[in-house]
């Protein structure tokens, strides 16, 4: 096999052993685990019935009905969730910075951002993976193409998120208070994921594509769902794949600064 | 033969912000920061043999972490250059991290909830080890560390003593051919202490495995190390074999309170410290005299209350080296 392909097979076994003892870890406590899943499922249920109220008034938001509601829901349950619980670590990444967390790491081979989020996996997230999986099986059905579709959205809005979030705690590298800035930032984000997309137009449009982007995690990736199109395709892919780059590049910049010594040692 | 750690001139520098006085001053710091400098580390010279064991000795702020986390791969110098077992550790940090082992004492690398044997199957895919030999290796440590029975516990259910020895088989995992051990014993009792020092020093004898480590303790040293490097404010103080040391480190510090204000001892090698009535303090030369004959005169005595024994504050170590070496 050629050089390239077995580092990147060492990686992939590395990152899943990982991932894995960090899911074994979230089941080690079986009632705390079962209370934040049932919990999570309980908070997801009940903002879709606050949609289904709404919606039993009104019967469409800027072209939004219940179902396309329910589908954002669901897709975005389901990334979220996913991200939690094979990703757990982007919850802290930046207190993970501001520990030293990264020190015995950096005495590792493997890559640093991969091991920091695969270091945790959180047991509500199961909760949003299961409200989501419900949510999208009532309201896509069971098609394929429906499935094949929700599934591309999600793996593409899992990607934007953790590239969101990467560079909200990459903030940490810069400044000791960005632990609760940066998940202030991922919380603001995932609540304007929420939302239909035609509530969003002018300055508003514009923030949920560029400091806050919604658009990238949730809105792109859903329209691909509602309207498919190599376009909406083009969109969504380019746009999780750019916020990957940059949050690429803003992690390299802080950690060549950390080693550099921002922090100062005894 | 090429030394396994070689360092020239080794500077490491940091720069933060001035902090202000006042609200006012806070404000303008914001907009028109004024930067200070520290030196941590100016200019660090030294060479270690493959299969030596040393240690870096300092009070606290030294410098000696930030040399060690330099060795490591881990910050990167001002200036100055460094070879690690023929590795540049801040460019080669990857490379160099498959051939060295690294336990940093107030860090674990274990997962707590989960049973130490999932923490070290993890270590197997993070340094992509053959699953044969790794299985052979880790009988062989699990068996030489006393650890077997501890493998299927969680490790939050483990002592602190335990859990360090699991710290020390899991940086040894790898088989690499350079420990770093960044203050081993720090917070163990003095059973843990022992055998943590008899671990180490045997490992290194077994596999001729080169050994840099810094304490705060000076047993770790005597126990352990063959040689001391002494850095203080970044700086190397001393650099010699630990055996021309032994006059400063082989010392202990007995605090015996007692019914009566003084206690009248007299025994070679052991000196009185002033101390308030019912209280005395006796530093010993454990070269001359032992501790445990020292407790048996005073027990001897009659009327003591409470007995302490610690060693000296590694800051007045350092002074002593310092003002001999300076007088």
């Amino acid at each position: 096999m050629a050089p390239a392909l077995d580092d990147l097979r060492a990686l992939v076994t590395a990152y899943a052993a990982q991932a894995l003892a960090a899911i074994r870890q979230s089941f080690a406590d079986r009632t705390n685990f079962a209370l934040q899943v049932g919990a999570m499922a309980v908070n997801n249920g009940f903002w879709l019935v606050l949609w289904f109220l709404f919606f039993a008034g009104f019967k469409e938001v800027g072209g939004w009905r219940l179902p396309d509601v329910a589908r954002l829901l669901g897709i975005v349950y389901v990334l979220f969730g996913a991200s939690g619980v094979f990703f757990g670590g982007y919850r802290d990444l930046a207190g993970s910075i501001l520990t030293g967390a990264i020190d015995a790491l950096l005495t590792q081979p493997k890559p640093i951002l991969l091991r920091l989020l695969a270091r945790d996996s959180i047991p509500s997230a199961w909760g949003d993976i299961a409200t989501g999986l419900v949510i999208l099986a009532f309201s896509a059905g069971l098609d394929p193409a429906a499935a094949g579709l929700s599934l591309a959205a999600i793996l593409i809005g899992t990607a934007a998120w953790l590239a969101t979030t990467t560079i909200f705690a990459s903030l940490a590298f810069w400044a000791a208070g960005a632990r609760s800035l940066s998940r202030d930032l991922a919380d603001f984000t995932l609540l304007v994921s929420t939302y239909p997309a035609s509530i969003y137009s002018g300055w508003t449009k514009f923030v949920a594509f560029t400091v806050l982007p919604a658009g990238f995690v949730a809105m792109a990736p859903v329209e691909l769902v509602r309207a498919p199109s190599w376009q909406a395709a083009a969109i969504a892919v380019g746009g999780a794949g750019a916020y990957a780059a940059v949050a690429l590049g803003v992690w390299t910049l802080g950690l060549a600064r950390y080693r550099r010594g921002a922090a100062v040692a005894g | 033969m090429n030394p396994a750690v070689r360092l020239k001139e080794l500077r490491k520098t940091y720069r933060f912000a001035k902090a202000r006085r006042g609200l006012l001053g806070s404000l303008a710091g914001l907009l028109h920061p004024q930067f200070t400098h520290l030196e941590a580390v100016g200019g660090v010279s030294f060479e270690i043999a493959a299969g030596e064991r040393v240690a870096i000795i300092g009070p606290n702020g030294a410098g000696k972490s930030t040399t060690l986390k330099m060795l490591c791969g881990v910050l990167e110098p001002s200036g100055g250059e460094a070879s690690v077992l023929g590795f540049t550790p801040w460019k080669e940090r990857r490379r160099l991290a498959y051939e060295i082992g690294v336990v940093f004492g107030q860090r674990s690398q274990l997962w707590t909830e989960l049973p130490v044997r999932d923490s070290f199957a993890l270590l197997r895919r993070v340094y992509d080890q053959p699953e044969d030999a790794f299985a052979r290796r880790q009988g062989d440590l699990v068996e030489r560390f006393g650890v077997g029975a501890l493998l299927d516990q969680p490790v939050n259910r483990l002592s602190l003593g335990q859990r360090m020895r699991c710290e020390i088989v899991a940086a040894l995992l790898h088989a690499p051919k350079l420990l770093f051990l960044d203050e081993p014993t720090i917070g163990l009792d003095v059973t843990a202490k022992a055998a943590i020092r008899d671990f180490i020093r045997e490992q290194s004898q077994a596999e001729g495995q080169t050994v840099l480590l810094t304490s705060h303790d000076t047993r770790d040293i005597e126990l352990v190390c063959e040689r001391v490097i002494v850095i203080n404010a970044g700086r190397i103080v001393l650099d010699e074999p630990t055996e021309q040391l032994r006059r400063y480190i082989a010392r202990k510090l007995v605090t015996l309170q007692s019914a009566a204000p003084q206690l009248a001892l007299d025994l070679p090698g052991v000196t009185r410290r002033p101390s308030e009535p019912h209280t005395t303090i006796l530093e010993i030369d454990t070269r001359a005299t032992r501790v445990d004959a020292v407790i048996a005169r005073a027990l001897a005595l009659g009327g003591i209350e409470d007995v302490t024994v610690e060693d000296p504050p590694m800051e007045e170590v350092v002074h002593e080296i310092y003002a001999a070496l300076h007088p």
